[in-house]
């Protein structure tokens, strides 16, 4: 006759046992997963390595023309520009980020994240040296001299088209206020013989800029000045260009 | 970023005869922007020489466009000097678009050198012809372009925004340029002008 309450002992000893150690480790998993979800990735999508690998695996259809080299490099290259932004943006965060965190004014968790960060572009570039040697050799060592200058030649043109595209704001105030200072001094004259003393202090030289209010005899002297200045500078051009 | 050896895939379709890449479906606005961008740069990769299959290095530069801008350079100052300064701002304003439009992977110092050179003269051009708007800006592009060593630039737009009456600001602007070339006598004479004008104003 089998004991069998003697032989349940054991065995409900290794159900035990099994079962808090299923229970525990599901738990520490699940926990495991929800903490590295939270930390988010430093960078967001990376947009150019997206496009670059699409291309690169893009099945040859019927009917389609095939990717050809020319495209894949161009993505290379994009890809290599944003991961330009990128290392700069960490090279800049890095000093700083290693002070806050220091000092304790900043979490665990970030650094954490920078580090991972740090890790993922040193991981991108070497694969975007090997990819760009495999298209043309030693290409792999130019190709971020050449990034770099792209990235800031994208900066110049942005910063010269800001600029530049003041002009027509710029303009329309400019003939705002010639007019107001037109009418400023032909009223001027209209009140001359009045005997008024010779200040510009009509309203209607009220205009957008504060310095606008008593230029009237202002500009008279600088008017007079410009021909002046025209050669002046003229002059100077010409010894040294 | 996702992990090293994953992406997403992303739904693009190449056009059979313009051979541009576009997105299959509506894209966002980003992705727009930088396939915009990858074309752009696909068309000027094939315009490389024979040789290159890739961009070269930034340096050595290929001298032939220097050269060109050079010559527009001096042709302009050549029009300025005989006082004809819509022709000379013309031949500036060529020589300025062909240096944008440099390839992007040629020297970024070499653009500003050159870009900045031409700002600051045809800013001197507007200024001839009393437009100071025009004046103001291409001297604050110049400026731009290059901080240190373009006093002329500096100078420029202070006198133009003094010519508009706007006094402060031009104040403050030589101001900024004093603290790049302090030994410069024009700029110096400059900032006197606009203090006594603003200490007049103050009265």
């Amino acid at each position: 006759m089998v004991d069998w309450i003697g032989l349940a002992i054991p065995f409900a000893y290794i159900g035990i046992l099994v079962g808090s150690l299923s229970v525990f480790s599901s738990l520490y998993r699940k926990r495991k997963a929800s903490k590295s979800a939270s930390l988010a990735p430093w960078f967001g999508q990376h947009l150019q390595r997206d496009i670059y690998l699409t291309l690169l695996h893009q099945e040859p259809e019927a009917g389609s023309p095939k990717v050809s080299d020319g495209h894949l490099k161009a993505a290379l290259l994009r890809r290599a520009t944003e991961d330009i932004h990128r290392i700069v943006q960490i090279r800049n965060a890095k000093q700083a980020l290693s002070t806050l965190l220091q000092r304790g004014s900043v979490g665990d968790d970030l650094w954490q994240r920078f580090q991972r960060a740090e890790k993922e572009i040193e991981e991108e570039l070497r694969d975007v040296v090997s990819e760009a040697n495999a298209f043309s050799p030693n290409w792999g060592q130019t190709i971020f001299q050449s990034a770099s200058e792209m990235a800031q030649n994208a900066q110049i043109r942005t910063r010269i088209t800001e600029i530049q595209g003041q002009a027509s704001a710029e303009k329309e105030w400019w003939e705002k206020r010639k007019a107001d200072i037109s009418s400023g001094l032909m009223k001027e004259l209209d009140e001359e013989k009045t005997t008024k003393p010779a200040l510009a202090s009509n309203p209607s030289s009220n205009s957008a800029k504060p310095a606008a209010a008593k230029i009237g005899s202002d500009d008279d002297a600088v008017l007079v000045d410009s021909p002046a200045g025209g050669p002046k500078g003229k002059n100077k051009k010409k010894g040294k260009h | 970023m996702e992990t090293s050896d994953t992406f997403t895939l992303l739904p693009l379709t190449l056009d059979p005869t313009t051979k541009a890449i576009s997105s299959a479906i509506p894209a966002s606005t980003a992705l727009t922007e930088e396939l915009t961008a990858l074309n752009q740069l696909h068309r000027s990769l094939l315009s490389l020489e024979a040789p290159h299959t890739v961009p070269p290095p930034p340096l050595p530069v290929v001298p032939k466009r220097s050269a060109q801008i050079t010559k527009l350079r001096e042709s302009g100052n050549a029009d300025f000097r005989k006082n004809r300064f819509p022709e000379a701002i013309r031949m500036y304003s060529v020589g300025i678009d062909m240096a944008l439009a440099r390839p992007g992977w040629e020297p970024s110092g070499l653009v500003r050198e050159e870009v900045s050179a031409l700002f600051a003269n045809r800013a001197q051009a507007h200024m001839s012809l009393q437009q100071w708007v025009e004046g103001a800006l291409d001297a604050e592009s110049s400026v731009e372009m290059k901080k240190v060593g373009n006093a002329k630039a500096w100078w420029r737009r202070g006198k133009c925004l003094q010519e508009m009456g706007r006094v402060e600001e031009a104040s403050e602007w030589v101001g900024q340029a004093l603290e790049f070339e302090a030994a410069e006598a024009d700029l110096l004479q400059l900032k006197k002008e606009l203090d006594a004008q603003l200490v007049q104003k103050g009265r």
